[in-house]
């Protein structure tokens, strides 16, 4: 054993040895599963490539595809919107108001999806208090705002935007202040002091942010079901419907081969531009 | 001379500590939770929870361990694609599960539950035991609604009763409701008229607040208000009536529809599942359990010990019954699955 372990050390095998439980552990319970996913898509029915066929030229797959790249896109967009000043907060704070800040972000982050989701269907519906603020207001017919593309979008930004304001606050904290200070002096002002310098300095962390916030709503089910409705529903939820209803384990799996091909395109860009190492900050 | 016991760094285990903790482990993974293997004592039975498994528990489960002292544990929630998986894998997580009719004869079709005897004179229907009847009836807030709705074609009608609807995600439920409110008459509905059923949901979909698909969020959309008229499961509406909510619904035009337990294709349980589901059909434990959950018993035999005051909320019952009508998936109309698919594509668009 002893000698074993020297050849180990020599050769630099330690580290690759130290991984083969988590490899062996990843195997088990993440490869084998999903290369079964995989295998079901082109073999259930039968073995074909039908179920491929059906979800790239069905129209309402191409539907619900479109809808949540779109869907995807908005809560990125608007993820980016709320996040970026909130960060910007946090960042010239006071290392006690930004803990604070950094706090409550992550105290909602650690909510559990599911009651984040409840919260919102108590605070949006029909006698809860959005309606209740509306009718002080003076407004006489307030629009219905649950199950609505707008409650799930919502409800989305809200879950997914503290991904978004810790990438950009982490890049954001490393920003020499010493470099705005220079901008200043040679007459950069408000606007333009945004776009020279604030904004390329931060670029790696909106990417970040971005990149994460989209894969995960591609992906998003529990949200978009509970509070949306069935014509803007996402591919998840498809998924979901397809096997519990049609038992269509073919087509659903094939669905998921699906999402995840672009996924893995998506991070392969992002990977090419930045490296994949950096998404974790 | 004495001996030195160097303690052995963890990166660098002595033969015998990396087989202690390599035994160890592999150990602890063996112990893991047995998924219903074949034990003498335990049954795992689906349950829909709510009202459904306090009566279930009352009247079925603890009644069955005490006769046979067969436990019972129950799993949760009730999933038709579990039952599936379960065949294909060989690995139960439930023996014995009820199923509706449309159900029913896709997973008969399908090999994945046992042949069945029957239990009661009438009670077998494609591998299934008729255990209780529920319907589908029409029900409004008595606060937002003005007037009282008597048919599905008053539930279509949003001039003379303006406000959000919810109807079920279920397609064999919702097409004879929409060919009821074309006013077709209730013994003329079988075969369905698909493509008329279809052209009258498109006249009110877009009021269709909601597509509920499970039952306690039924009982949540009409007790919290979130819709002012819906189409749902009567004991579900006898949950939203007793949490004090204004409510009300009618008989009238209700849609029967019988749920069946079945048992899992090759079971490791096979025979106190089967002895379960005797029991469970049988008239005293049938006829407590349909009195507490509302349900109306299949079996003739149980009405005897049903109450009058019980009996008033059930769907079988004398003065109900004849203002239901009876859901038939032998003569459907179509082929289920396709209808249902077509069915989701226009709820998405």
């Amino acid at each position: 054993m002893a000698s074993l372990s020297k050849l180990a050390e020599r050769s630099n095998l330690w580290p690759w040895l130290l991984l083969l439980p988590l490899a062996g552990y990843m195997a088990i319970f993440f490869v084998i599963p999903l290369a079964d996913v995989a295998i079901m898509s082109v073999t259930e029915p039968k073995p074909s490539l039908a179920n491929y066929e059906k979800v790239l030229t069905g129209a309402l797959y191409q539907k619900v595809f479109l809808n949540t790249f779109l869907t995807a896109a908005l809560v990125t967009v608007c993820c980016l919107l709320v996040g970026f000043p909130l960060a910007y907060l946090m960042s010239v704070s006071t290392p006690r108001v930004a803990m604070l800040i950094l706090l409550l972000v992550t105290m909602s982050f650690w909510t559990s999806f599911l009651v984040r989701t409840y919260a919102w269907m108590v605070l949006l519906g029909n006698n809860g208090p959005a309606i209740w603020a509306m009718g002080m207001l003076g407004i006489e017919n307030p629009p219905r705002l649950l199950f609505t593309r707008f409650s799930s979008t919502l409800a989305m930004v809200h879950m997914l935007a503290p991904y978004m304001i810790m990438n950009i606050y982490s890049v954001m904290k490393k920003i020499d202040p010493a470099l705005v200070r220079s901008a200043e002096s040679l007459g950069a002002r408000g606007g333009s002091l945004l776009r020279h310098v604030y904004l390329p300095l931060t670029a790696p962390g909106i990417a970040n942010g971005s990149v994460l916030v989209f894969v995960i709503c591609l992906g998003f089910y529990v949200t978009p079901v509970l509070l949306g409705s069935p014509r803007e529903q996402m591919i998840a939820g498809l998924i979901g419907h397809q096997i519990e209803e049609f038992l269509n384990f073919g087509l659903g799996s094939a669905m998921a081969m699906i999402l995840l091909a672009v996924t893995l395109a998506i991070l392969a860009v992002y990977h090419r531009r930045f490296g994949l190492d950096k998404l974790w900050g | 001379m004495t001996i030195i016991h160097t303690p052995t760094p963890l990166l660098r285990p002595s033969r015998r500590r990396f087989l202690k903790t390599s035994g160890g482990a592999l150990a602890a993974t063996l112990a893991m939770p047995h998924i219903a293997r074949a034990q003498d004592n335990v049954l795992y039975i689906n349950s829909w929870g709510g009202p459904w498994l306090d009566a279930a528990k009352a009247n079925l489960f603890d009644p069955f361990t005490a006769e046979t002292g067969i436990r019972i544990e129950v799993v949760s929630p009730v999933s038709f694609a579990k039952l599936a998986a379960q065949v294909q894998t060989g690995i139960y997580e439930f023996d014995v599960t009820t199923l509706g009719g449309g159900e029913l004869l896709r997973a008969n079709e399908a090999g994945i539950i046992e042949a069945l005897d029957e239990p009661y004179p009438g009670g077998l229907f494609e591998n299934g035991v008729g255990s209780h009847s529920f319907a589908t009836v029409m029900a409004w807030r008595t606060d937002t609604v003005p007037g009282t709705p008597q048919s599905w074609a008053d539930f279509w009608d949003v001039e003379k009763f303006p406000g959000g609807r919810s109807l079920q995600r279920y397609a064999a439920r919702v097409l004879p409701l929409a060919l009821l409110a074309e006013g077709v008459p209730m013994d003329q509905l079988y075969p369905l008229d698909i493509d008329r059923a279809f052209a009258s949901l498109d006249r009110i979909k877009d009021h269709i607040t909601v597509w509920w698909t499970a039952g306690a969020q039924s009982t949540q959309l009409l007790r919290d208000g979130e819709v002012d008229m819906i189409g749902i499961w009567h004991g579900r509406y006898y949950e939203a009536e007793a949490a004090g909510a204004p409510v009300a619904m009618t008989w009238n035009q209700g849609q029967q529809e019988r749920a069946y337990w079945v048992v899992a294709k090759d079971t490791p349980n096979m025979d106190a599942a089967k002895l379960f589901v005797e029991f469970a059909t049988s008239a005293k434990p049938l006829a407590g359990f349909t009195s507490q959950a509302d349900y109306g018993p299949l079996n003739a035999a149980a009405m005897e010990f049903v109450t009058e005051e019980d009996a008033a909320r059930m769907p079988t019952s004398e003065v109900n019954y004849p203002q239901t009508f009876e859901q038939d998936m032998l003569n459907f109309g179509g082929d289920i699955a396709e209808v249902t698919e077509r069915f989701e594509e226009w709820v998405a668009t």
